[in-house]
């Protein structure tokens, strides 16, 4: 039955495939591009406590069902593509704003201190000093980010946003099992595959020296 | 070189430095002391403009800081603090070319640069691609050092820079920044809580209290005349012993009051000469002058005639060292007088503990 349905549907489930990937790298390059700006400002010396603030309602917001967050977007832009990726945006930002806030804020004060006092400029201290220090905790936030995204984007499908979730939605409306375990299948192996590409690629961009055994 | 006129510091809640006025000296260490809230720290920060002060000027070589840009200020200058100061993310070439790369040197520069630096402050160069994490707190230390000399500054600020380090690392530190210094000669302000660090590394020192000014002066006059009851708490009540720090074992050999031969020459002779003059241990040196080991009296219960005993690895001091470290080192030896030697370990005499009573006596006056 499996088998059969892949092979008549091959062309369909490849879109939804494409579609899924889609729905996934768009929302994440928003988040990242937004998550990034965020964290960056809210912990910013001169910015006080934002930086604590918006680690105290990051992780407040963890807690939000992503469904919630669907249903809102729903009522607020509509249907389609477009709000599905704003939800994913949404839902993204909080795991990468949480862990780039924290991880930026948490570079030791004697270590910026000696970048200043060596003649960084502010921007350098950031990219050369507190960016390159945070990258584990940056990334681990990047990356548990992804997993929930490629999860949450089959959600997305009940608000029009295609992907392997329409496979779900049509295998229970129509009560055929094989469908719904093509889709989760399909998912699944998505989001390991993803989790793993960024397992290697957080290995990959941590600076060595962070790396190193004692 | 650097002058500092009439400089406070106001912070929201308390005044940190109140109308100071300072004249450190070119090519000399001036150490900042002064109990913690002093504003040691502030002042040294008001240098390099990671502070800014409220009122006062400070100039460099006649050249106000006020007039330049903090940034160029700071890469013109020296900035050494705790071992946590290194860049945890890069390697020690990478933390020792941080201000050339700033400077933009070009790479071979650098690389140049970099080498000649790791052996200064006696690294070897394999070191430059070890990353912070795997160094000691010693090794990170010079490394430090070795960053904050590596655009050759004229001026270098050290804020408590072998504070986190044990006793023992923290000497040999100390042996190295000081021959180090007088290699490049730098004008060097260095904060410490530590009276005797302040005593064995400055050329002056400045006493700071509640945000004041309380002494100024080469470290000899401090010891010998404090300006108050709260200087001379600092200095503590073995200040004479302190004061030891300042001398040099050359200063106090002796030619007489032991037996010098050579390893070669008969035992009998030896022990014949030694039970002569009384003495239980002689100097054994070879035909070249360098200072090899003793020979120990020995007297043996299986027979009435001594045997010698010979050590190869004695205590002895180098001339170089100070009076204290010998002074420390023969309370703990239990010894009255220690062997002295040059370079290459070439022997030079004795000193003796009654001198040293004598040199802590003169001192009382």
């Amino acid at each position: 039955m499996v088998w059969e349905y892949l092979i008549e549907h091959q062309q369909r489930i490849i879109t939804l495939v494409r579609q899924h990937f889609m729905l996934f790298a768009i929302s994440m390059v928003f988040s990242l591009v937004i998550g990034m700006i965020i964290s960056i400002y809210a912990s910013r010396e001169k910015a006080g406590k934002a930086g604590k603030t918006i680690i105290s309602i990051t992780a407040a917001a963890q807690a939000v069902p992503s469904v919630a967050v669907i249903a809102l977007v729903f009522l607020f832009i509509g249907i389609g593509a477009t709000p599905a990726i704003v939800a994913l945006v949404v839902y993204s930002l909080v795991p990468i704003v949480f862990n780039a806030t924290s991880g930026l804020l948490s570079v030791d004060r004697k270590i910026i201190e000696a970048a200043r006092g060596t003649g960084y400029t502010d921007r350098q201290i950031l990219w050369k000093i507190k960016i390159p220090i945070a990258t584990p905790v940056i990334m681990a936030g990047i990356r548990s980010a992804a997993t929930i995204n490629i999860g949450t984007a089959t959600v997305a499908a009940v608000i029009g946003g295609g992907g392997l979730g329409d496979l779900i939605f049509t295998g229970i409306k129509l009560n055929r099992d094989h469908i719904i375990i093509i889709g989760a299948v399909l998912t699944s192996l998505i989001a390991i595959f993803i989790d793993t590409l960024f397992f290697y690629l957080e290995k990959k961009v941590t600076p060595r020296g962070l790396q190193v055994e004692r | 070189m650097i002058e500092l006129t009439n400089i406070s510091k106001k912070f929201e809640k308390k005044i940190a430095v109140q109308h100071l006025d300072l004249n450190i000296e070119k090519g000399k260490i001036t150490m900042l002391i002064g109990p913690s809230g002093c504003g040691k720290t502030t002042t040294l920060k008001m240098i390099n403009r990671l502070i800014d002060s409220t009122e006062g000027d400070i100039t460099i070589e006649g050249k106000s800081i006020y007039e330049m840009n903090a940034v160029d200020l700071r890469r013109s200058i020296g900035y050494v603090i705790q071992e946590i100061g290194l860049f945890p993310h890069m390697n020690v070439f990478d933390n020792i070319a941080v201000v050339p790369r700033l400077l933009k040197w070009s790479e071979k520069k650098i690389k140049t640069r970099v080498e000649e630096l790791l052996d200064l402050v006696t690294l070897n160069t394999s070191y430059a691609y070890k990353y912070p994490l795997q160094l000691s707190g010693g090794e990170s230390q010079r490394v430090g050092l070795a960053r904050a000399l590596a655009a050759d500054p004229e001026v270098l600020l050290m804020d408590e820079p072998f504070g986190a380090i044990d006793p023992i690392n923290r000497a040999k530190l100390h042996e190295s920044f000081i021959s180090i210094q007088e290699k490049i000669e730098k004008t060097i302000v260095f904060v410490t809580h530590d009276i005797n660090e302040a005593i064995k590394l400055g050329d002056k020192i400045a006493i700071l209290r509640n945000g004041k000014l309380v002494q100024y002066d080469n470290v000899t006059n401090i010891l010998y005349e404090p300006e108050n009851e709260f200087v001379e708490q600092l200095l503590g009540h073995d200040r004479n012993i302190k004061a030891l720090v300042l001398k040099k074992n050359r200063d106090y050999i002796v030619q007489t009051g032991f037996l010098k031969v050579q390893k070669s020459d008969s035992p009998n002779t030896i022990i014949k000469q030694m039970q002569e003059e009384g003495r239980r241990k002689a100097m054994v040196v070879d035909k070249e002058g360098k200072f090899e080991g003793l020979f120990l009296l020995e007297k043996t219960k299986q027979s009435a005639q001594p045997r010698l005993n010979f050590v190869d690895d004695p205590i002895f001091v180098e001339k170089n060292n100070n009076l204290q470290e010998t002074f420390s080192l023969m309370i703990e030896a239990g010894e009255s007088s220690l062997p002295v030697v040059g370079p290459r370990r070439s022997f030079l005499g004795i000193i003796n503990l009654e001198d040293l009573f004598n040199e802590l006596r003169a001192q009382d006056r």
